[in-house]
């Protein structure tokens, strides 16, 4: 049977992965040194995901591995295998309407340059979704994970205390 | 502002909260390489030999440059020395010269990323070092008076207004203290980045920049081509603060390789590069002395500084703009000092000068204040000026005692105890109240608005500006909204963009001013070439269809007040032109007042900012959504500045040692309290159609003066340095 993985001298130099991204099912053939940063952003196209540090130190590259927030640069690809990726680009409804949180970020300017916004977004439907979204200290506590150098953390705070009360109401 | 239907939100708000902004990273042509750069291990020497075996044999790689030739490649040239385009004029891949820790000694080119850092990781060097000086203190270190080496250039000059040595002398109450504030990095979460790609001959960048203009007339010269062969593109920058400000040395190295290569080519900079090889906010010391009569009554300033520059270019430096004009002193000295280090060149960082010249001056006011007995508020108040001191020329407009007063109220100030120590809150903790005022130049630069209608009600508006982050998208597609009647969101507006409008440094808080200015004008044109009444809503539809054509297209060039014509050539030259803050008849500055509420644990020191209330004259506001964020942002990046940011040299090995994120601390979320904003709204007559001033920068100047003199009135501890940290605060 074969493993999907291809060895040079001790170890992999390819690996084969199954996953879904975004619903869509993939079938890649890995680096195992790729980080799923890398590649859902130059080898999916899939670019709302952003890198700005690629050392876990930032959370712009945040994306959702089986329903979790995880840092898509500390993650390697190949731990993908089997599992729901889900993106900036997966987050609203098929039919074009913007997930709640999103809404809420427009409805708050919880943004300004936007390069940590998708990360953000990721972020907070994690911590609404993990019931860590009770209070102010708790939310700017459970997002204090994702820099925004542009300073727009009472928009981002208010966008998600927006959010979860209408998730709570919904 | 009040009325719901002006609140136009930020209109590329849906696109950046889906993942649909392109910043330069997203451009993946097809058949690009990706870039990697090695950078040195020495802060300061002589390469003498590289070797590029082993990276060469990583599978995937195509090209490794150690060296350029310098009959294809010359500096780009540095500003302030006249006409130059890089952030500093240092070419680096030259020559075997390593003047900072950081810079670029190899080049390597592959198919994928992987394989780039790979093979970068593989380039092994050896150097001959040289002992490095990279502190304003170090051995070797060598400083220079300023006014002399520009001599005649009035901006960079000493200001001396009376005679204010004789003044302080004489002043019964005085304020004599040294600061220190130390480098800092501008850190936006955009990575640098850059694609080129050579089309037919035509070198197209996509570069995360805030001056297209002079990456392309930069590139130009740097690689001997004419700049109509070069088109740069950059619609949204992902913050930039000033670090994206001109070209970036690597740029030319990666058109080089692209024509190679015959390839695009893609480069990403580590964070860890962005912190060694880029430019960043300079240390600086200032000495303040300030004398005032027993009410108060600031009779003279005496305003020494010296700052940091690199070996191969003087970043000059602007420190005493504003401490000569915030108040109405008679009697003013402001000298200014360089000092050459071994290190990339500083430059222009948010409120590059403003932001520290501010702390040094409002301290010492504060100290006034507590020397005299009078109320830090009333104090400031007392020394307002409608006519700028150094020029004697009023202020276009001036509305900091406004500021004071209703910043003041919103606080609640007058429930403030003025003894140091003497608040507590319910848990305790130390409360202090502290105010500051601050205050920015009000630039503005030529600006050319290309703005077309067409027969199906459609309208489109190409402007010199570039879009970072601050909101000039939506003040743009707002002005233009609002004059013609049309929905905002559907105005296209194109920024950043050399191929459409002529690109000029969008910095210093005069984009918007600038921008505005050339679109406010295009439309008064557009109106009369639909031959419709200057004002009222428009049916642009029916009014382009009436003149016969599918399509109305009208051209706007606008110059600053009192502006030559030759400011237009150089924006047409990817030159920057700003005018101001001294204009014919009159000098023009946004205003602040900032007043902050820090609680100090007395178990463990730990500072909250918990409040901070800020009230901004930046004349009328151009787009009031975007406009709260900015300064918003502006106080987050203060308490920053004031209680966490700051990067450390390495006096060993050169460079800074806390290059990255987690040792670079920026403020998070749970670092930031309640922050309030007013806008005072008031147009300026004089400076541009729109009466618009500028928001971005005077945000953030007096921040943090207004947290430390909190900090003071918590602790009876003055602070003299940046930042404060715990051990400070014990």
């Amino acid at each position: 049977m074969s493993t999907g993985i291809k060895h040079g001298a001790l170890f992999a130099t390819t690996v084969e992965v199954a996953c879904t991204v975004n619903g869509r099912p993939v079938l890649l053939l890995l680096d195992p040194r790729e980080s799923l940063l890398d590649v859902v952003r130059e080898r999916l196209e899939l670019t709302g995901t952003k890198k700005g540090c690629d050392q876990g130190q930032c959370g712009a590259c945040t994306v959702h591995l089986d329903g979790r927030r995880v840092l898509a640069c500390l993650t390697p690809a190949v731990h993908a295998r089997d599992a729901d990726v889900l993106t900036i680009e997966g987050l609203a409804d098929p039919d074009g309407t913007p997930h709640p949180v999103q809404q809420a970020f427009i409805d708050q300017d919880a943004l300004q340059c936007g390069y940590c916004t998708p990360g953000q977004i990721m972020s907070a439907v994690a911590c609404i979704a993990e019931g860590h979204a009770g209070d102010d200290d708790q939310i700017r506590e459970y997002l204090s994970g994702n820099l925004c150098r542009c300073g727009a953390y009472p928009g981002i705070l208010a966008a998600v205390r927006q959010a979860a009360r209408a998730t709570a109401e919904g | 502002m009040t009325d719901p239907a002006r609140r136009v939100p930020r209109v590329d708000a849906a696109d950046k909260v889906t993942g649909r902004t392109r910043y330069s990273a997203d451009h993946c042509p097809p058949g690009t390489l990706h870039a990697m750069l090695v950078p040195a291990s020495v802060g300061r020497g002589r390469v003498v030999r590289v070797e590029t075996e082993a990276a060469r044999a990583v599978p995937g790689v195509r090209l490794v440059l150690t060296r350029l030739d310098p009959e294809q490649v010359r500096s780009p040239g540095f500003p302030q020395s006249g006409s130059g385009y890089g952030f500093q004029s240092l070419q680096p891949l030259l020559d075997d010269r390593v003047a900072y820790r950081g810079q670029p000694i190899a080049l390597v080119v592959a198919d994928t990323l992987t394989a780039a850092v790979e093979a970068a990781g593989r380039v092994d060097a050896r150097y001959e070092a040289e002992p490095v000086a990279v502190t304003l203190d170090a051995e070797g270190a060598h400083t220079v008076v300023q006014a002399e080496e520009f001599p005649g250039i009035r901006r960079f000059a000493d200001i001396e207004v009376g005679d204010a040595d004789t003044a302080f002398a004489a002043s019964p109450v005085q304020v004599d203290m040294t600061f220190d504030f130390g480098p800092q990095h501008h850190a936006p979460m955009e990575l640098l980045a850059t694609v080129v790609e050579w089309r037919d001959g035509t070198l197209v960048v996509h570069e995360s920049t805030q001056n297209t203009g002079a990456v392309r007339h930069g590139l130009a010269r740097v690689l001997g081509i004419d700049p109509a062969r070069i088109e740069v593109i950059c619609p949204q920058a992902g913050g930039s603060f000033g670090q994206k400000t001109w070209l970036q040395p690597h740029v030319a190295p990666l058109a080089v390789a692209a024509a190679r290569l015959g390839r695009p080519v893609k480069f990403v900079m580590p964070r860890k590069q962005t912190f060694l090889a880029t430019s960043f906010r300079p240390a600086s010391r200032h000495r303040m002395r300030l004398g005032a009569d027993p009410s108060g009554r600031l009779l003279a300033a005496i305003h020494e500084t010296r700052s940091q520059t690199s070996r191969h270019d003087l970043f000059a430096s602007d420190y005493p703009s504003i401490t000569a004009r915030l108040y109405g002193i008679g009697d003013f000295r402001g000298t200014q000092h360089l000092t050459r280090t071994d290190v990339p060149t500083p430059g222009f960082m948010r409120a590059p000068f403003e932001h520290v010249s501010a702390f040094a001056l409002e301290t010492a006011v504060d100290e006034i204040a507590y020397a005299t007995g009078r109320d830090p508020v009333a104090l400031r108040l007392d020394n307002d000026t409608a006519t700028d001191p150094v020029t004697g020329n009023p202020f276009s407009s001036r509305h900091l005692a406004e500021c004071l007063r209703r910043g003041a109220a919103m606080f609640g100030w007058a429930a403030r105890t003025a003894e140091p120590g003497s608040m507590r809150d319910e848990d305790g903790a130390l409360v202090g109240w502290g105010v500051a005022a601050g205050a920015y130049r009000a630039s503005a630069a030529p600006g050319v608005a290309r703005l077309r209608a067409d027969a199906e009600g459609r309208v489109a508006v190409d402007v010199t500006g570039h879009e970072m982050g601050q909101g000039l998208h939506t003040a743009v597609a707002r002005t233009v909204a609002l004059d013609l009647g049309v929905a905002a969101d559907e105005v296209r507006v194109g920024l950043g963009d050399t191929r459409s409008a002529p690109q000029h440094l969008t910095a210093g808080s005069w984009g918007t001013a600038t921008a505005l200015a050339a679109v406010h004008a295009a439309l008064r044109r557009l109106r009369t070439r639909l031959g419709v009444p200057d004002d009222g809503p428009v049916d642009v539809a029916a009014a382009v269809l009436a003149t016969g054509r599918p399509e109305v297209a009208v051209e706007a060039v606008t110059r600053a007040p009192g502006q030559s014509p030759q400011a237009v050539d150089r924006l047409h030259a990817g030159l920057s032109a700003p005018a101001g803050p001294e204009y014919r008849g009159f000098s023009a500055f946004s205003f602040v007042a900032h007043f902050a509420e820090v609680r100090v644990a007395v178990e463990t020191g730990r500072v909250r900012v918990s409040r901070v209330v800020s009230v901004v004259d930046c004349g009328r506001v151009a787009s009031p959504v975007t406009a709260l964020s900015q300064i918003r942002g502006g106080v987050v990046w203060g308490i920053g500045a004031t209680l966490r940011e700051g990067s450390e040299p390495d006096p060993r090995y050169g460079g800074f040692v806390n290059a990255d994120l987690a040792d670079y601390v920026v403020p998070v979320g749970s670092d930031i309290g309640r922050i309030e904003v007013a806008f005072i709204d008031e147009p300026d007559p004089l400076l541009n159609a729109p009466g618009v001033k500028g928001a971005g920068e005077i945000a953030f100047v007096g921040v943090a003066p207004a947290i430390a003199n909190a900090l003071h009135h918590a602790t009876g501890r003055r602070h003299r340095a940046l930042p404060i940290r715990l051990e400070d605060i014990l």
